[in-house]
């Protein structure tokens, strides 16, 4: 169980990385030690935005990131997308089978392979709550990624995403951030999200329909968006609603 | 208000039991599909609901099942030494000292907000259990997406072997160790949150 020393050897060295730096090295040491060339760790939003409290480490050659980042691929890359969709992690071979690929995906792709950037492997890394993230491992273009390594890439794309996740603060600011909506507001959120009007809402709920445009106005104010679309996403992704809330009934 | 029953330490009520199994069914069989015998069409009891396991549960003030984790002990038949030991690299973990967390269970009616309290409280109850019973470590098997959970509470966590395929999921073993520092620990990570003991004549009153 070689793939496995390994993966354990990393899951040691990342207990007592103690800062952002370190933890590159541990995982480019380990990346090295299974002949992988490249690897990134990120969560999926984009960078040029909002910097500070996402994660983003990589390995990648400088030139791609520039050109990632200049075309907002931190929430459009097709490698990203995919990760949304899976259950565990994939070979890059296998994108076309998770999701249909547009052609500015495949030019995504076909710019990666011009960077040197081959095969990979992606493991999607999300915590509840917290922003839609992953870990990726790749060998430069031409080689094909060692099927043998895959399962270790497993092990470890999860403890390096929690490491990163405890040394960058990201759970901190997650946790704290998050408005609170009094239970009114967060009913007619609910609506809205289901689709529904103020005037329906107010029916459904038996309050006036000024109330419920108040409690929308509200809610609105308090996480400092502007229409109820994004209200409704925002409200998604803290978990005050969920999608079984929405879909149900 | 939320209350635990731990029941290494007090009788839980047949109303908790009866409460918690039918949670159980709706979360692992009616949500989670797992394929597992259901009791009078509405329970999940499995062989491992035995006189040796031990529950926490917490209820609201009323009884009801808010949230709950079975802890097995790894010296009997357990699911990662019995069912999973190939997601060891080495023999599967078992003494005195080692449980396994299995059923790690939050109720469907909770809002999603509540949840997260919920499952706060239960992470702390599972480690003040330990840490008061004598327990030096937890076990226990997991798909990917709920392991990368685990790690996220800050406890001790690590890898017992590779991860294995399990239709279209992929299922890990972990062990967590538990030491003094452990709340310090869940307390870093935004988890640590204690629940009152159920009192005893709350206790009288429900089993009445």
């Amino acid at each position: 169980m070689a793939g496995f020393d390994i993966a354990s050897g990393f899951v040691r060295l990342a207990r007592h990385v103690q800062n952002v730096g370190d933890l590159v090295e541990a995982i480019s040491a380990t990346c090295a030690s299974m002949h992988i060339e490249y690897f990134a760790l990120s969560h999926h939003v984009d960078f040029r935005r909002e910097g500070s409290s996402a994660i983003r480490i990589h390995n990648y050659p400088p030139a791609w990131e520039r050109w990632f980042d200049d075309h907002a691929l931190g929430r459009s890359d097709p490698i990203h997308r995919a990760s949304h969709l899976a259950n565990t992690g994939f070979v890059w071979a296998n994108l076309p089978a998770l999701m249909r690929l547009t052609p500015e995906d495949q030019l995504v792709l076909e710019r990666a392979r011009r960077a040197g950037i081959g095969e990979g492997y992606t493991v999607p890394a999300n915590v509840p709550g917290e922003m839609l993230g992953s870990c990726s491992f790749a060998v430069e273009s031409g080689r094909s990624f060692p099927e043998e390594l895959q399962l270790a890439c497993e092990v470890i794309g999860a403890f390096a995403f929690e490491a990163a996740r405890r040394l960058t603060q990201s759970r901190a600011t997650s946790f704290n951030q998050v408005p609170i909506l009094t239970d009114r507001q967060r009913d007619c959120v609910l609506w809205a999200a289901r689709g529904k009007t103020d005037w329906e809402i107010s029916v459904i709920l038996g309050i006036s329909h000024e109330t419920v445009i108040q409690h929308l106005k509200h809610a609105r104010e308090r996480y400092g968006v502007q229409r109820r679309a994004m209200l409704a996403v925002r409200a998604l992704f803290d978990g005050v609603i969920s999608f079984s809330d929405i879909l149900k009934r | 208000m939320e209350l635990l029953v731990d029941t290494s330490t007090e009788a839980g009520s047949d109303a908790v039991f009866r409460s918690m199994f039918a949670a159980r069914k709706s979360v692992f069989i009616d949500l989670l599909k797992w394929d597992l015998p259901v009791l009078a069409g509405q329970y999940e009891v499995d062989e491992f609901d035995n006189e040796h396991a031990r529950y926490l549960i917490l209820t609201d003030s009323e009884h009801n099942h808010l949230a709950s984790a079975r802890l097995l002990p790894t010296i009997r038949p357990h699911i990662l030494g019995d069912i999973f030991p190939s997601l060891c690299a080495a023999a599967p973990p078992r003494s005195p000292a080692v449980w396994e967390i299995t059923r790690f269970c939050l109720d469907r009616r909770l809002r999603s907000g509540e949840r997260r309290v919920l499952r706060n409280r239960l992470v702390t109850a599972i480690a003040e259990h330990a840490l008061r019973s004598g327990i030096r470590k937890y076990t226990g098997v997991a798909e990917m997406a709920w392991l990368q959970q685990i790690l996220s509470f800050g406890w001790d966590c690590r890898p017992l072997g590779l991860p294995l395929p399990n239709g279209r999921t992929m299922l890990g073993a972990l062990e967590i160790d538990i030491t003094p520092e452990t709340p310090a620990l869940l307390e870093a990570a935004g988890i640590w949150c204690p629940t009152m003991h159920q009192k005893p004549q709350a206790r009288r009153a429900a089993r009445a």
